[in-house]
């Protein structure tokens, strides 16, 4: 059979859209290594001297580390959280599991500002604005419906007779979860683990508003810095970003490339 | 008590260390079966699948469960297996209710007709999942993995996964899964449908014989009824979510319970008659019956049992006639299969080939005679 060729229309159109996401993306690499003291392209002069302020800026990296910290509390606790939710939904079909599932998966319609704000008003009346405890929380709101959608995903392509297959030969509920189902999921669990940490890792517009000095994320921190100084650090720190952002990814692809060449 | 752990069944068991393992001895109540389905029905929203299913399978028989496609055989196995909850009635293993056990409480082994293996283990830990969750020693479940590969002929493919298998190979791990951990109760649906008839064959006889020297309870699911036929101690006919006969092979060819039976079990012609007491009217002709009847019936008779004579042979006390004019013939080797019309239908009529060396030519009028004793009569319905 010939294979079919891409037409010039469609490679131009590609390109576009490449250099259109790309270029913004690539154009912060340079200006990280600017030896000017504001953000221009092309700087005048090469350094890297804003690496070393960001070595020595403590703010940052407590950010850096809050940010860090409350990713992977996000991540723990929508993978807990939206585990069994998928389960109970997909597999137990309990009445009233469509409307369940519509009613986790809403926030993902509604605009974020508007959450940030609904959560603004009822975390101010409980006394957890401006906390690390906060921050995760409303981090949570976003990061469940990706998590539970891709999960009922995985679970809904497992077979149930596969699990009543282990049931029949004498596996508990328990054994059969941890044996068949889990295995099974794996790749699911995966994406949505990664998914979770990074939109919980770089979410500005709800973290602004519960954010306080005792508790910033790196992305509200830089929004902050952006407000009274315009200088390359913030380039550096994109950077570091960017190639966090990539890791997580290559390992995501890595492991579900790996498990799906065994589960299918 | 729940038998929480499940020994070793070494294959030179006695018959009382069997009774023991399985823990009932003495109370089996002698009437029921070891397995004994007590009204069991299935309705789904404003369907019933499975309606009022009275069974009982003898302790080590060999049960077919026999039916068109849809008739509720994968319901009601999957209801012994407490994989489908039941709407009614109740499931009875060794005189002991086991209707609310969960599945992996009740010692049952099950072919599903999808197969579902798991799709992340190897054939051989396919194959070793109920013994490990049996506790059984590392060794031993070597063993008898190894054993149950060879029995279902796939050495070599240990270490593929399912879907490097061909469907018949899945299969067959399939029915070395559920076969290697020896349960009180094995439950196959239709566990050879994707094999050829070779394999086919071999795999009946092993299934036969590991049932049979283990004296495992079996039931059967096919809608081969030549299968149902050969393998089984028993054969139950289900239609439409109902038992429409139980019975050995030999009850249900020879003496099937209605036109349902008779029709799906071998195959049959049918003549629609007038019956008065034992003598029924075909036209102008005289059917002689086994047993008096009124009204209205259906006369039946087996292919293979009837007789091609030369039209205008005389009728004899044991025999009963019709006539027929011959519109095709088919020889098939071992046996010419004719199909003569006869009032209307067309009948076919099986000969060996050793007994009538000459071909009936087609147009010819004939008689077909056939012996009382295989004529069979329904009430027509409606
Ligand atoms: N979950 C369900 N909901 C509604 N109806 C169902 C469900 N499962 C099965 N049925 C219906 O119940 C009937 C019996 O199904 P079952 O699978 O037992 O048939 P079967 O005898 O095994 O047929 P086959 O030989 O084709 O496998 C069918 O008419 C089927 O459509
Ligand atoms: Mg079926």
């Amino acid at each position: 059979m010939e294979e079919r060729k891409p037409s010039w229309l469609l490679k131009v159109t590609v390109t576009v859209l490449f250099v259109f996401l790309l270029v913004p993306v690539l154009v912060i690499v340079p200006l990280s290594f600017s030896g000017e003291n504001t953000l221009r392209f092309p700087p005048d002069s090469w350094s890297f001297r804003w690496y070393g302020e960001l070595w020595s800026n403590d703010r940052m990296w407590g950010a850096f580390r809050t940010s860090l910290v409350i990713g992977a509390v996000v991540t723990v606790l929508t993978i807990l959280i939206a585990l069994p939710a998928a389960y109970v939904i997909v597999r137990l079909k309990v009445r009233g599991s469509e409307l369940l599932y519509n009613l986790f998966t809403a926030p993902l319609l509604l605009p974020t500002i508007v959450i940030g704000l609904a959560i603004l008003i009822i975390f101010a009346s409980v006394g957890l604005l401006g906390t690390r405890l906060g921050i995760a929380l409303g981090h949570l709101v976003l990061t469940l419906p990706y998590a539970l959608r891709i999960l009922a995903t995985a679970l809904n392509a497992l077979a149930v007779t596969v699990e009543e297959a282990a049931a029949s030969l004498g596996a508990k509920p328990l054994t059969v979860f941890r044996r068949i189902t889990l295995p099974l999921i794996a790749p699911g669990l995966v994406s949505a683990g990664a998914l979770s940490f990074l939109v919980s890792f770089d979410e500005v517009v709800v973290t602004l508003f519960l954010a306080g000095p005792e508790a910033t994320t790196l992305p509200v921190e830089m929004f902050r810095h952006l407000e009274s100084r315009s200088d390359p650090l913030i380039a550096a720190i994109s950077v570091l970003l960017i190639s966090l952002t990539l890791a997580v990814v290559l390992i995501v692809h890595r492991s579900i490339g790996f498990s799906t060449s065994f589960t299918r | 008590m729940a038998p929480t752990r499940h020994p070793a069944k070494p294959l030179n068991m006695t018959l009382a260390e069997a009774d023991m393992r399985h823990g009932t001895g003495q109370e089996e109540p002698a009437a029921g079966g070891f397995l004994s389905l007590q009204g069991l029905g299935k309705r789904y929203q404003g369907f019933t699948a499975v309606h009022h299913l009275y069974l009982d399978v003898p302790r080590g028989e060999l049960v077919a469960l026999l039916g068109p496609s849809g008739c509720g055989k994968t319901t009601t196995l999957r209801m012994i297996a407490g994989l489908t909850p039941v709407s009614g009635g109740r499931v009875l293993v060794g005189g002991r209710d086991m209707t609310s056990e969960p599945p992996y409480r009740r010692d049952m082994g099950l072919v599903f007709q999808s197969y579902a293996l798991f799709p992340h283990m190897t054939v051989e830990r396919n194959v070793a999942f109920g013994l490990e969750m049996r506790r059984i020693g590392r060794a031993e479940v070597a063993e008898r993995v190894k054993e149950a590969v060879a029995m279902v002929r796939l050495q070599g493919l240990e270490k593929r996964r399912p879907r490097e298998l061909s469907g018949g190979q899945q299969q067959r791990v399939a029915l070395a899964r559920a076969l290697v951990i020896q349960p009180s109760i094995l439950l196959f649906d239709e566990p050879l449908s994707n094999l050829d008839a070779k394999l086919r064959d071999e795999m009946r006889t092993e299934i036969r014989d590991i049932q049979q020297r283990l004296g495992i309870t079996a039931v059967f699911v096919t809608h081969d009824q030549a299968e149902a036929l050969a393998m089984c101690d028993k054969v139950a006919v289900m239609n439409a979510g109902r038992l429409e006969q139980l019975g050995t092979p030999t009850e249900l060819y020879e003496r099937p319970a209605n036109p349902f039976v008779a029709s799906f079990v071998g195959r049959i012609n049918r003549l629609p008659a007038m019956a008065m007491g034992t003598k029924a009217k075909v036209g102008e002709r005289e059917l002689r019956l086994t047993q008096p009847m009124e009204g209205n019936i259906e006369v039946m008779v087996r292919p293979h049992r009837i007789q091609l004579e030369p039209a205008g042979s005389a009728a004899t006390e044991s025999t009963n006639r019709v006539q027929g004019e011959i519109r095709r013939t088919t020889y098939v080797g071992d046996l010419i299969q004719y199909v003569v019309h006869v009032d209307g239908l067309n009948w076919s009529v099986e000969q060996p080939t050793s007994a009538s060396a000459t071909l009936s030519p087609i147009g010819a009028k004939v008689d077909l005679s056939w012996r009382v004793e295989d004529t069979l009569a329904f009430k027509s319905a409606g």
